[in-house]
């Protein structure tokens, strides 16, 4: 049940493009937080306190994960089938199994990269920010999601790569402009990205954008159950 | 009981019709040969059978599993895929491992690497697939189809692009692993591979099954005159006109050399009724060779009046 997952969690910490992202990540949020708390008293004063830590690392998420994530999974699925490997996957296991694998694989680096990074900050913060930790982790799931669809629906990594990346920029600037517009169209699309849900006060409306990862992952399986390999 | 069944199997790709209807049933425990030049639709027949492709039509069975069913037997089929390639960053033996995961089998390290030592890669055992040849990789293809012991095994290609030496210790490999009873369904180019190694053979044209059946019932169907080389003692002047009356019986040609004659006869019963009539007439024969039509021969006949059809 965990070897494919497994695979690609192991596969991704061996690309070079994973480990500049790993130290981006990681370089930033140590960045950030000595900035931080150089400001540790204004921030108090602010009632933002040990939050701003966190909320730091989540600023760069909000802004650079659609990047990182496209870069690293636009290909998930395809590159599988550019290749032909996923012949001998697809003819010893079933293909649900690929998908929720490679979803999974992905989820968990991310997951992994995420806890490191706010391990990292403890000694600044004094903290492990358990719930930033889960709502991190639901906002790069939307667009593994997204990449698991795409790299399912097109063949062509380079296609992938390329679309992911512009769909990830349109999906960051509408889901921001969203948020600061009364344009209708614009608003309506700002619903069906992950921004409009973390801006809201209340917590729980982040963890709705667990669906919209459920619905790319729903329909990538639907997708892949049906393509010739 | 039959390993595989096929009804009216086809494939479409838009208008075009690959795999046109095709009814077919492999028994248990054969090694059937699947013949046909590019693009016949062996391999698109192949990759629907073994879950790879969804059939536009029809239905299958496998090893009494309907095909919507494979899944649940999949740990009892093996597939060498056409043209697959590996992981660049995975070993022969770690590519064993995770594929005996990914099937959740046990598999011992050591029955894997006698696997590999099995088709010839006990030098590369531990060599990343990135550095493997063509023909390395053809190999560890069938390391990873035979790594569950299926019951029934699917080669598509299985020796090409390998060298001469490795294709006779596959064949002697598909022999041992036919001999434990697993059914072998294989596709070729090589007609003298299938005639070697086939029970049964069907041959494929434009997405239909031309002909199908085992060795005799193909020359059979597809007979054409027998050809005898006979070396023999000289024939004296005298007795080679009343040879060649004798004869003239039994066969559609003669040849009568010095020592070397070349006969067409129509069936193989006449061969002692010849023999005979040089005894008769006192000449000895050293040496009788019969040439009858190869899978070969059968193969571009079909081509040919399918192409004049």
């Amino acid at each position: 049940m965990f070897t494919i997952p497994f695979r690609e969690f192991t596969s991704l910490f061996k690309s070079i493009r994973s480990i500049i992202i790993i130290a981006v990540l990681f370089g930033v949020t140590i960045g950030a937080a000595k900035i931080i708390s150089n400001f540790q008293t204004q921030l108090q004063e602010l009632g933002i306190g040990d939050d701003a830590y966190a909320g730091a690392l989540m600023a760069l998420l909000l802004f650079a994960a659609p990047l990182f994530v496209t870069s690293l999974a636009h290909s998930v699925v395809n590159k599988e089938m550019a290749s032909r490997t996923v012949r001998f996957l697809a003819t010893k296991t079933s293909r649900a199994n690929i998908i929720l694998g490679k979803f999974l694989g992905n989820l968990f680096f991310w997951a992994i990269c995420l806890f490191l990074a706010l391990l990292l900050i403890i000694p600044f913060s004094n903290t492990f920010h358990i719930v930033e930790w889960f709502q991190m982790v639901v906002f790069v799931s939307y667009f593994i999601g997204l990449a698991v669809f795409l790299s399912t629906i097109f063949r062509s990594p380079s296609l992938t790569m390329f679309l992911g990346i512009t769909i990830s920029i349109a999906l960051q600037v509408l889901g921001l402009w969203s948020l600061a517009t009364e344009n209708v169209f614009v608003k309506m699309i700002g619903y069906i990205t992950p921004y409009f849900y973390y801006s809201q006060d209340q917590t729980y409306m982040s963890y709705i954008v667990v669906l919209f990862t459920l619905i790319f992952v729903i329909l990538s399986l639907l997708i892949f159950r049906k393509r010739d390999l | 009981m039959s390993a595989l069944t096929t009804r009216n199997l086809t494939k479409k790709f838009g208008k075009k019709t690959v795999v046109n209807g095709i009814d077919l049933t492999v028994d248990k425990s054969m090694i059937f040969g699947f013949l046909g030049k590019n693009g016949a639709g062996k391999s698109t027949f192949i990759n629907m059978i073994t879950g790879l492709m969804e059939p536009t039509d029809g239905s299958f069975e496998i090893l009494g599993h309907m095909g919507k069913g494979i899944r649940d037997i999949q740990h009892r089929i093996g597939v060498l895929p056409d043209y697959s390639s590996f992981y660049d960053d995975l070993t022969a033996l770690d590519h064993l491992k995770y594929f005996s995961k990914v099937m959740k089998l046990s598999t011992p390290k050591k029955e894997m690497i006698d696997t590999l030592e099995r088709v010839g890669l006990e030098d590369a055992i531990q060599v990343k697939a990135k550095n493997f040849s063509f023909g390395m990789k053809k190999k560890l293809g069938i390391a990873q189809a035979i790594i569950n012991k299926p019951d029934i095994l699917f080669l598509d290609e299985p020796t090409s692009g390998v060298d001469a030496n490795s294709i006779l210790s596959i064949h002697t490999l598909i022999n041992e692993i036919a001999a434990t009873g697993t059914t072998i369904f294989l596709t070729s180019h090589n007609l003298d591979e299938v005639e070697k190694l086939c029970d049964e053979v069907a041959i494929m044209n434009n997405g239909t099954i031309q002909t199908k059946g085992n060795m005799e019932q193909l020359r059979a169907h597809y007979k054409r005159d027998i050809t005898l080389y006979i070396k023999h003692s000289s024939i004296l002047e005298g007795s080679r006109e009343k040879m060649g009356k004798d004869l003239s019986v039994w066969v559609n040609d003669v040849n009568l050399g010095d020592t070397l004659s070349e006969i067409l006869i129509e069936e193989e019963k006449f061969i002692p009724e010849i023999n005979k009539i040089f005894v008769i007439n006192n000449i000895n024969v050293y040496r009788l060779e019969v040439d009858e039509p190869s899978l070969e021969e059968i193969f571009l006949n079909l081509n040919e009046q399918k192409d004049s059809a």
